[in-house]
């Protein structure tokens, strides 16, 4: 159900006025693959994915819209990897391990981030 | 990695089930048409035809005598394949012993003989190595559960206090999924498990990583200590510390293993920290609980990255 | 045409005659419509609640394929989803399939053996109303939480109290209870109707198929349903007790469970079938104008299905780590069903090929039937075959197979039955079946046959979500859209009934199908104005004039001779005239026990103990009065004329009478469920092995207090035997004085026994060797209680002046009875005491 949601509101957003935000050299459906083999879902809810979902961490639901990365960190794509590459460095409390990413991986993982409106 | 497929095989008892199921449909389908077609020409058919289907000797024909025949082969056929099921390899190795306890919703699997007086543990993932007959010796703790590697192998029930044998053999490297078919309650649906067959040497090295005891160096001496103050050793095992209950996996080499929460997750330390965090929240009804109430930021990224090390 | 002087009665009929008749069997009006028991209606009001169950069942199940849809959903979580589907599956089995069909027999066997009524119609609406009240709690458990959780098939340890704390399997354990109580009390009518109360002249070969299938349905009953009933007591003293029966660590073996379980659940799905595939016997040949081809072989079919059928339980338990020379047999039995299977579907397609079939509604569900119903058979010759189960069993694969077999093998029959024999029940046809047939044909086979490829993916059973990776989505979504489909083709069957059924007190007069059984005579709540004489299978078909002789009466008892309902008796095989039975009539009694029947069990679920209690007393006491007011009615009149030259008298004792028979076939269900008691012990000591049986610790008493315990039990018998002697010669205190002293020496023999296995020291909760022993125990002390309540029953009757040398049907059942009771008590006492010193391992 949940998914279907998801879609439908997917291609209404196709209809919306607002281009698809897109990275430069990150991938959307790439980082979706990603955040799906890494099971970022074990803490966060992902729009459209089947995994179990955790509520450890925040919502990915509407992150586009969320103003801050970690509450620290105004959301813009740069500061978006920088987070992601080492959450501690930016967050010292927070409870989020660094994943173990590369820098093309992490800005495709970036990429579908921004999607999530 | 995730595929379950009955013809995705990966060893040949799995081939020879995976050739019947073949022979089965291509039989049905044929019986069925049949069937289908001496209907049809029934209500539709010429008179003379029809006739002909109304004499009684058209059900003694068609309801005893091919029955009959087609079944009888099937029969033979099936005994004689059920001998050749998990026999063993000419000329062999003798088969290497693995148990699995299955408890509800995971997997323990003993590797007997492999340290002096006793053996590795591990969970939910069974490392083998290819070209060589693997016995597993499976019974449950608790319920009754059931093992099914469909790559290599029909199912076997894990029954408390019955030990069954399964003998298995895959001829090719790669990991399978398998998980339980007899429903064990609340999260039946979430008890899988991975099945990773290995070239010899890669398994002789791999069991070698394994006999190590856990280690802890300076950067994870937090994590350990985390460890010891949430009380995680009360339910879980990690050889080469104080901690050895059996009420949980043992984790003397969990980051290593392929996925967490019985092939609920992948396994990293995001994972690790995740389901810590929110057992209950991933998996309902399982064993383990929550402990975000429990564990602050840099405790549970401690843990986790101690977790993770072990390999 | 025969002529006139040959028929039984002559013309014109008497003045009045139709009009008693009629008086006799008027329905009860209004609020007291409750109080009816007239087989049609109970039948029509029997097959409503059926479906209406089989509704709310489908709407749990559009619940899961709603969940499942896609990987990962949240519609209903893991622990509700296990209570969704277990309450499915058992709804769907017990509370929809097998009391659908016995309805279905009891509202059509009256009128197709034109018979006034079966011979105990209260038993039949005490059933039904026991059944009506249980299934709608039942339901009612899902909005508390409380419903069964684990799957309809409840294997322990997982439903045992350690792994299921809750009451929720006591809800299946004990709310299962009274559903094995109405489908005995069903097959009990039914076996003693079908073989007692046919018309002069229908001969067991010029039976209908539908009454042979209704007949082997019932036997099936009898001997399956034991087993059922055991395993549930044995699982509810376990979870209430701690008997340890499925507990390995104290030599229990959860295997037990499941060979009880299958031993009836295996059969189970013939019982569904068989009277599902005896309609489509009387469909076919009706809906090509022709005589069903091959009638000896569909008969013999059907009783080879019976018998097959009890051999073939194993094959639910392939994985189990059986030894393979078992499965092997297991596996060729299962293969043998698929021959009298096989046999039916090509007489019916003979059948078809004789006649000039005609397309109307129940024809295009016929076709459906064989199309789903093949296709689910032939795969379950597949998983007949060991290997390939091993990869099936526990998957989606098995999913699609049952649903292929139940759907095709019983829904689509009862649905052409619907259609078929609606004009018999209905004023108004039914106008939408051409839609509905082909939304649930459709449907159908887009919700399951995707399963076949879900299963052999990888997708288990029983599951609330699958991952992502493997593939299944599509087979999912396509599952849920055929399941939505089917829900519409079945919202338009409700529309259909609701807006053209139209529930009619006797039928039509005409004959609409051109049939040739007796269902399509003229019928009133009398069924038959007069009792044909039948000289063909096909009397419609081959006795020209045939309804208009027994409309004007021309034919046996075309009126009343007591004043009361009466119903013929005829011999089991030729069906010559024996007896004229009085049958009883509307009243309260049997539905006040039903109430109490449903209360006892529902209360004790909950754990309310004194309530429950109470329900049970009001319940005893209302069985009591039943009994009382409306059996052994004594000679109320001399024999009288039934025409054809018979004169018939209208109280017979002995083994004519319908009670013997009833008891006769009450005691093979006891005797089966004891059978059951014995297998326990033998199978615990197989898995225990003769050195831990007895445990060691544990000792039997010695025999001197068992053959002390066997010398009271059967002198008890003797004493009956002696009371009968009494009885004859027209004593009657003395009768009553017996029978309390042989009621002493039975107890005594049993507590004699009970108190020396405590006094050894042998324990119930310690061992299933002891629980095994306190098992038989139990079901023996069971038995004495009834034989208690009997005696006093006739005792009280005796006082009464209600029993003497003449009148004594109600002292016959009892001493039948008792004799039963005193050699399974025997055969207990060899069971505790023998069986293991026996086997050299005392």
């Amino acid at each position: 159900m949940r998914r279907f949601t998801i879609i439908a509101a997917l291609l209404l957003m196709g209809c919306g006025e607002d281009p698809v935000p897109t990275i430069a050299g990150g991938d959307a459906a790439e980082g979706r693959r990603i955040v799906a083999a890494q099971g970022c879902t074990a803490c966060h809810v992902v729009p459209g994915s089947g995994a179990p979902q955790g509520h450890a961490g925040p919502s990915l639901q509407g992150f586009a819209r969320r103003g801050y990365v970690a509450g620290v960190l105004p959301n813009t794509p740069d500061n978006l990897i920088r987070f992601l590459r080492d959450p501690a460095a930016i967050a010292p409390r927070t409870a989020m391990p660094a994943p173990a990413l590369d820098d093309a991986q992490l800005r495709h993982v970036a990429a579908f981030l921004v999607t999530l409106r | 990695m995730n595929s379950q497929n009955v013809f995705d095989t990966a060893g040949p008892d799995g081939d020879r089930l995976a050739t019947l199921a073949w022979l089965l449909f291509g039989g049905g389908l044929i019986l069925f048409v049949a069937v289908l077609g001496f209907l049809l020409v029934a209500l539709y058919g010429a008179a003379r035809v029809r006739r002909t289907l109304g004499n009684p000797r058209f059900i003694v024909a068609g309801g005893i005598v091919m029955p009959v025949v087609v079944l009888t082969a099937l029969l033979l056929h099936t005994l004689g394949l059920a001998r050749a099921l998990g026999l063993p390899m000419p000329g062999g190795e003798p088969p290497l012993r693995i148990e699995v306890i299955g408890h509800q919703f995971w997997w323990e699997v003993r590797y007997p003989g492999t340290l002096p007086g006793g053996g590795i543990v591990t969970a939910n993932e069974i490392r083998i190595p290819t070209g060589r007959d693997v016995v597993l010796e499976v019974t449950a703790s608790d319920v009754i559960h059931s093992l099914w590697i469909p790559a290599l192998h029909g199912k076997i029930d894990m029954i408390p206090g019955l030990v069954n044998r399964r003998t298995i053999r895959a001829d090719r490297p790669g990991a399978m999924r398998g998980q339980c078919t007899e429903f064990c309650g609340t999260q039946h649906a979430l008890m899988a498990f991975m099945v990773v067959a290995e070239t010899p040497p890669a398994y002789e090295a791999w069991l070698d990583r394994q006999r190590l005891p856990a280690a802890t160096p300076p950067q994870h001496e937090m994590g350990r200590a985390v460890f010891a103050a949430a009380g995680c050793g009360g339910c879980h095992a990690v050889r080469g510390t104080e901690w050895d209950a059996r009420i949980g996996p043992d984790l003397t080499a969990l980051g290593g293993r392929l996925t967490i929460g019985a092939g609920t997750l992948p396994m990293n330390e995001g994972t690790i920290a995740g389901w810590i965090a929110g057992a209950q929240d991933l998996k309902p009804g399982n064993r383990m609980p929550s402990f975000a109430n429990a564990l602050d930021g840099p405790e549970l990224r401690a843990v986790s990255a101690w977790l993770e090390s072990l390999k | 045409m025969t002529p006139t002087q040959a028929l039984p009665n002559p013309l014109p009929r008497p003045e009045g005659e139709l009009e008693a008749l009629e008086e006799v069997w008027k329905r009860p009006r209004g609020w007291r419509f409750v109080t009816v028991v007239n087989n049609n209606w109970i039948g029509v009001l029997y097959l409503g609640t059926a479906g209406l169950f089989c509704v709310f069942a489908v709407i749990l199940s559009l619940l899961m394929r709603a969940q499942l849809t896609v990987g990962g959903n949240d519609i209903l979580e893991a622990g509700t989803y296990n209570q969704v589907f277990t309450v499915h599956g058992t709804a769907m089995m017990f509370l929809f399939a097998v009391p659908a069909v016995e309805a279905l027999g009891v509202y059509l066997l009256p009128a197709m053996l034109a018979a006034r009524d079966l011979p105990f119609p209260r038993l039949s609406a005490y059933a039904f109303w026991a059944y009506a009240i249980g299934g709608f709690f039942f339901f009612l458990s899902l909005f508390w939480g409380v419903a069964p959780d684990g799957g309809w098939f409840m294997y322990p340890p997982l439903t045992g109290k350690e792994y299921s704390p809750g009451i929720n399997a006591d809800f299946w354990l004990l709310g299962i209870g009274f559903i094995e109580i109405s489908a005995i009390a069903g097959a009990i009518e039914i076996i003693v109707g079908v073989l007692r109360n046919r018309p002069p002249g229908m001969t067991l070969g010029r039976m209908p198929i539908f009454a042979w299938a209704m007949l082997v349905f019932a036997v099936m009953i009898v001997f399956a349903f034991p087993a059922v009933i055991l395993a549930t007591i044995l699982l509810e003293l376990e979870r209430a007790f701690d008997w340890p029966f499925f507990l390995s660590a104290r030599g229990g073996d959860p295997l037990l469970w499941q060979h009880l379980f299958w031993f009836f659940g295996h059969p189970e799905v013939y019982i569904i079938f068989l009277p599902a595939a005896g309609a489509v016997s009387m469909i076919v040949p009706a809906m090509a104008g022709t005589r069903l081809v091959g009638y000896g072989l569909v008969a013999t079919a059907l009783v080879a299905t019976g018998f097959l059928s009890f051999g073939l339980w194993v094959h639910h338990m392939y994985a189990t780590g059986i030894p393979s020379l078992s499965l092997a047999f297991f596996s060729a039995a299962s293969f043998a069903v698929a021959v009298p299977t096989g046999v039916q579907v090509f007489a019916w397609i003979a059948t078809l090929a004789s006649g000039r079939p005609r397309m109307e509604v129940p024809m295009l569900f016929v076709i459906g039937f064989l199309f789903i119903f093949v296709l689910g058979g032939l795969t379950g010759v597949m998983v007949a075959v060991v290997p390939f189960d091993w990869q099936a069993h526990d998957t989606y694969f098995i999913v699609a197979h049952l649903h292929y077999v139940l759907i095709g093998g019983m829904v689509f029959p009862l649905l052409a039955g619907l259609y078929y024999w609606a004009p018999l029940a209905s004023g108004g046809g039914l106008r939408y079946g051409r839609w509905v047939f082909w939304l649930l044909f459709g449907g159908v086979n887009l919700t399951f046959f995707p399963m076949h490829v879900a299963g052999l993916m990888g997708m288990p059973r029983r599951v609330w979500t699958y991952p992502e990776g493997m593939g299944l989505e599509l087979w999912n979504i396509l599952s849920t859209i055929g399941a939505g489909v089917s829900a519409l083709g079945i919202v338009l069957l409700i529309a259909d009934l609701a807006k053209n059924f139209r529930m009619s007190s006797g039928g039509t007069d005409s004959n609409p199908h051109k049939a040739g059984s007796l269902e399509w005579l003229p019928q009133g709540n009398y069924n038959t104005r007069s009792i044909p004489l039948i000289t063909s299978r096909d009397p419609l078909w081959d006795q020209p004039g045939l309804a208009a002789q027994v409309e004007a009466g021309q034919h046996f008892l075309p009126g009343t001779v007591s004043g009361r309902r009466e119903t013929l008796v005829t011999s089991a095989v030729d069906a010559a005239p024996q007896y004229i039975a009085i049958v009883p009539g509307p009243g309260w009694a049997h539905v006040i026990a039903a109430v109490g029947t449903a209360g006892f069990f529902l209360a004790l679920t909950v754990q309310w103990v004194m309530i429950s209690a109470a329900f049970g007393a009001v319940a005893l006491a209302a069985v009591l009065y039943w009994l009382w007011t409306g059996t052994d009615l004594g000679p109320v009149r001399g024999p009288a004329d039934i025409g054809g030259g018979y004169t018939l008298p209208l109280y017979v004792t002995g083994r004519d009478n319908l009670g013997w028979w009833a008891v006769v076939v009450l005691m093979l269900v006891d005797g089966t469920v004891f059978g059951c008691v014995a297998f326990t012990h033998i199978f615990l000591w197989l898995s225990n092995g003769p050195e831990s049986w007895p445990p060691s610790g544990t000792t039997l008493p010695g025999l001197m207090a068992p053959a002390i315990s066997a010398a009271l039990v059967a002198a008890s018998a003797a004493v009956v035997m002696l009371s009968d002697a009494v009885l004859k010669r027209g004593g009657r205190w003395a009768v009553a004085a017996l029978l309390l002293v042989a009621l002493a020496l039975l107890g005594a023999g049993m507590g004699l026994d009970l108190q020396a296995l405590w006094e050894a020291g042998v324990r119930p909760t310690a061992h299933a060797f002891g629980a095994s022993l306190y098992a038989n125990q139990f079901w023996q002390l069971l038995h004495l209680g009834i034989i208690a309540v009997m005696a006093m029953y006739v005792v009280a009757r005796i006082a009464a002046g209600l029993v003497g040398a003449v009148r004594r049907v109600s002292f016959d059942v009892v001493r039948l009875f008792w004799f039963y009771v005193v050699g399974q008590a025997l055969a207990g006492l060899a069971l505790t005491h023998l069986f293991p010193r026996g086997a050299g391992v005392a």
